[in-house]
């Protein structure tokens, strides 16, 4: 199969990174030429607990298959329980998943460090596979 | 009355000076104290040394991974303001017992407000230097993001001086830019930097008398770099593709009128600057054509006058008016015509050169020294304008005339000048013309360039420098003698200007060929930018400037900048580091993963012969660190550590040595003599020692060698003090008054030392130590507030 096809068949993934911890990490990941499917969308946020809900759905309304919040963890800036408030707001964007009749494992919430380059590519296709999972089930 | 709070008069409590695990560290605890902390940092990013780090010992958590947050914090800490690329110039102990700091940024070349970290600049980028980042292991570009970790991530542009070929150029072509251009293939962009600085790139590439290849360093090795037959490659590739310009007028117009008298270089130039820039141009010229100098003065067989057509085309395609055969003999009159200001690029009276046509379609020049015999045609003016007494005129610095609407240069200003001096004075006449035009004050210091590079720098830096012959230029055949050689050249192919610009040093760093500030998508690049000074008030100082490494060169016997696979812990350590330059252990002389590798311990510790008697520390452990890491990454790989003595002192630190032997590491008690290359596999190194336990001399051969190179003292701090200077201790780190009893506090009251400024510390000791600074300093805070003023 050809990159191109692979490209078009690949879930759209939208992935949150914090632009202190997560984005270095991922912006890593390409300046060291690590592969990872180019239907990932990367938009870069202060801290991760300031993500609406109604972002995340609105995104899975507008097209995208999944969507990924690579957080801070305990590393964040700002906030010493951000991991907390992420928690709940992943909770809460998982119910709003449900009662808009979608699969609330197409949100997925993973700690990404400043160099967690590797983990983060094997994070989008571990997850480009699991939506693909979902699609047939 | 109240007493009057001291603090209230400081710009900030606490000045740190040096932003690496040290400074971050007293900052985060003073900033959380609710002090207001200034952390200065030298380098354009936070972290200091340990974000290079791959891991640390003996925890093997990543370096990086905790250094991050931390860098995060403290430059989101509302209590903690950050200077980076900025250094301290003199801190001055007041009466009161506050200080007062005399600091600089340094410029980047990027607005920080506007640059939004894309990277876009450093892609774009045409001149790829050593990344220091990365100790030299691999190249990054000069407009660059230190790296993807970066508080803050903003690119900036690292200029070493200007080139010398930038700086010597009288008319400001940027030879090294366009150079780098034609290097990286593009030759459009070439000739469009080129055009920013003058039209005239066709006569240039065959006339002009090249001051730039005699200032090229590369003129100190095997030939200076041939940038003239490079602009030549670049004009007639251009000429051939576009007959024609391929712009017209600027929309953007301006309603000043401006008048050139003289379609010579000078006049040429400041024309089209100005058109450019929208302004209404006309051109008065006496002769039948325009071009001055280039069209009477050089012989047809150097300058081809269909090449000064073209040149002249680009000017007039912006809308310029030439009026040829048009003498002015009053500058008045000019005012009367509605021309707001003028410019005199007037030339000298010559003797015509008499050409021959011969059968061939070649010219013969029948005059002997076309041209030579010059005065400057200025006495239409001298009821006008003040005159010298060799009949030029008198300007001031921004080359305006007594009377302040009319600004000179050229030949009649400064008597027979070259054309590529000419064109320089068009090119300033231009800009003071339009500061004149839009009532700004005239100012000569606008137009002043960055200093020269160090040649002598730049040749020590290229000591390993490889042979690149300049290419011969070859000769048309059937050539008239007459035509003299340079003539008769043929123009370089283009994979001749590619090796030929390749053979460019890039001296100062930057060559100004301006692609950043083609593909900034915020406007961010401003070369304008100057180094911005601050006096700032402090009540108390931290010295938190780290530790230098020991330099391996000093060591010749060992090999390193000789042997290419000799390389210093911090080369390993950033092979290991999950920032990695190759994505695995590579040796450098030929990309292979090495699998006998030796540290050898102690290099520049513990040895009197580099007055550095003192143990790093560090050395032993962060060498088993790496054995260790290195065992993971090549597990086929044999490692061997040359120790005098296995220093492992902290909690957990014998137990991880013995973790490192017990995974095969092969610690022998040896000390080394010296390390040469292998006669037999090439790259490969012989380690000649002496074996402490059997007492006799043995020599092993492996195929990476690693020098775990000792901490030195950073002593930059210690010339800061006006009036006083701060106490070292014998081995020049800066002292602790009572190490026992008093950690932190130095010689001068209220400067305190945190971390490996004061002696070498492993990165756990240099945190506790910083916070110990940083208590230090918040008492002599509130001591200070205690004093009534």
């Amino acid at each position: 199969m050809s990159i191109a096809a692979k490209k078009d068949d690949a879930p759209h993934i939208l992935v949150f990174s914090t632009n202190n911890i997560s984005d270095p990490g991922i912006d890593m990941a390409g300046s060291a030429h690590m592969h990872y499917s180019t239907q990932v969308q990367v938009i870069s946020v202060p801290c991760s607990s300031g993500i609406k809900p109604t972002w995340v759905l609105h995104a899975l309304e507008s097209g995208f298959d999944g969507v990924f919040i690579a957080a801070d963890g305990t590393d964040c800036a700002y906030l010493p329980d951000c991991t907390t408030r992420t928690g709940v707001l992943v909770k809460k964007t998982q119910d709003l998943l449900k009662e808009h009749g979608r699969s609330p494992k197409r949100l997925r919430m993973a700690a990404v460090c400043s160099v967690c380059s590797e983990s983060f590519v094997s994070h989008m296709a571990n997850f480009q596979k699991d939506i693909v999972k979902i699609a047939s089930d | 009355m109240l007493p009057t709070d001291i603090s209230q008069e400081l710009d900030y409590d606490i000045c740190i000076v040096g932003a690496g695990i040290a400074g971050m560290e007293s900052a985060l605890n003073l900033g959380d104290m609710g002090y207001r902390v200034l952390l200065v940092e030298k380098e354009a990013s936070i972290g200091g040394k340990m974000i290079l780090l791959s891991k640390v010992f003996p925890t093997l958590d990543c370096a990086s991974c905790i250094s991050t947050p931390k860098m995060a914090s403290a430059a989101h800490h509302p209590n903690v303001t950050i200077m980076v690329y900025s250094e301290i110039d003199e801190i001055e102990r007041k009466e009161n017992g506050t200080f007062g700091v005399q600091m600089h940024q340094k410029p980047t070349y990027v607005d920080p407000n506007a640059c939004i970290g894309c990277g876009q600049c450093e892609t774009a980028c045409t001149v790829a230097i050593p990344d220091e980042f990365n100790f030299n292991l691999d190249a990054r570009r000069v407009a660059h993001i230190p790296f993807p970790q970066a508080v803050p991530k903003k690119a900036i542009l690292q200029r070493n001086g200007q080139s010398p070929c930038n700086h010597t150029c009288p008319a400001g072509v940027k030879p090294h830019g366009y150079t780098s251009l034609v290097r990286a293939g593009l030759h459009d962009a070439a000739f469009e930097l080129h055009l920013e600085t003058t039209p005239l790139i066709g006569s240039l590439s065959r006339a002009c008398y090249a001051p730039c290849e005699k200032e090229c360093t590369r003129g100190e090795f095997e030939g200076s770099v041939q940038i003239r037959a490079i602009k030549r490659f670049i004009a007639d590739r251009y000429y051939e593709l576009n007959s024609e310009p391929n712009y017209g007028p600027v929309k953007e117009r301006k309603d000043k009128r401006i008048a050139i008298v003289g379609a010579g270089p000078a006049g040429l130039n400041a024309a089209f600057q100005l058109a450019r820039k929208g302004y209404d141009v006309t051109i008065f010229e006496a002769e039948e054509k325009a071009g001055g100098t280039m069209q009477y003065g050089i012989p047809d067989v150097r300058l081809p006058k269909d090449v000064l057509e073209r040149d002249i085309k680009n000017v007039t395609a912006l809308g310029v008016s030439i009026r040829t055969n048009t003498k002015v003999e009053s500058l008045e009159k000019l005012k009367q015509d509605g021309f707001d200001a003028v410019f005199l690029g007037l030339g000298c009276s010559r003797t015509r050169s008499k050409r021959e046509e011969s059968a061939d379609g070649t010219t013969s020049v029948k005059t002997k020294a076309p041209g030579r015999v010059r005065s400057p045609n200025t006495t239409p003016f001298a009821d006008e304008i003040k005159l010298a007494a060799n009949g030029v005129i008198e300007i001031n610095k921004t080359l305006q005339t007594s009377l302040p609407y009319v600004f000179a240069g050229g030949d009649a200003v400064t008597g027979p000048l070259t054309i590529t001096a000419a064109i320089g004075q068009g090119n300033q006449a231009a800009y003071f013309i339009e500061q004149f035009l839009q009532g700004h004050p005239l100012n000569a210091a606008d137009l002043k360039e960055l200093e020269c590079t160090d040649k002598l720098a730049v040749i020590a830096r290229e000591a390993r420098l490889s042979t690149r012959k300049p290419t011969k230029l070859l000769k048309r055949e059937n050539v008239s003698k007459e035509e003299g050689r340079k003539a008769a050249k043929l123009p370089l192919t283009e994979e001749e200007a590619r090796y030929s610009a390749n053979r460019c040093l890039d001296c100062g760093n930057c060559s100004e060929c301006h692609q950043c500030v083609s593909v900034c998508p915020s406007n961010a690049i401003d070369f304008s930018m100057q180094p911005i000074h601050h006096q700032i008030k402090v009540g108390s100082v931290i010295i938190a400037t780290g530790f230098e490494l020991f330099d391996a060169h000093r060591k010749p016997t060992f090999g390193f900048g000789k042997y290419p696979n000799v390389v210093t812990a911090m080369q390993m350590d950033r092979l290991l580091s999950p920032t990695r330059p190759f994505n695995s252990v590579l040796r450098p002389s030929d990309g292979k993963e090495p699998d006998n590798i030796a540290f050898v311990l102690c290099v520049g510790s513990r040895d009197s012969q580099v007055d550095h008697r003192l143990c790093s520390r560090v050395c032993c452990m962060y060498t088993a660190k790496q054995a260790q890491l290195i065992m993971g990454s090549l597990p086929l790989a044999d490692v061997t550590i040359y120790y005098i003595d296995i220093r492992a002192f902290g909690k957990g630190y014998d137990e991880f040595y013995e973790q490192a032997k017990g995974m095969g590491v092969d610690f022998v008690h040896g000390k080394v003599a010296d390390i040469t290359e292998s006669s037999e596999d090439e790259g490969n190194l012989v380690v000649r020692f002496e074996n402490l336990t059997e007492g006799k001399i043995e020599k092993r051969e492996h195929d990476l060698v690693v020098l775990s190179v000792g901490l030195l003292p950073n002593t930059s701090a210690q010339g800061m003090f006006r009036g006083t200077s701060i106490e070292a201790d014998n081995f020049r780190y800066i002292k602790e008054m009572d190490e026992d009893m008093e950690p932190g506090v130095t010689s001068i009251d209220g400067v305190f030392v945190a971390g490996a400024a004061n002696a070498a510390r492993d990165i756990p000791d240099t945190i506790l130590h910083s916070g110990a600074a940083a208590v230090q300093a918040a008492a002599y805070i509130e001591n200070l507030k205690g004093l009534v003023c």
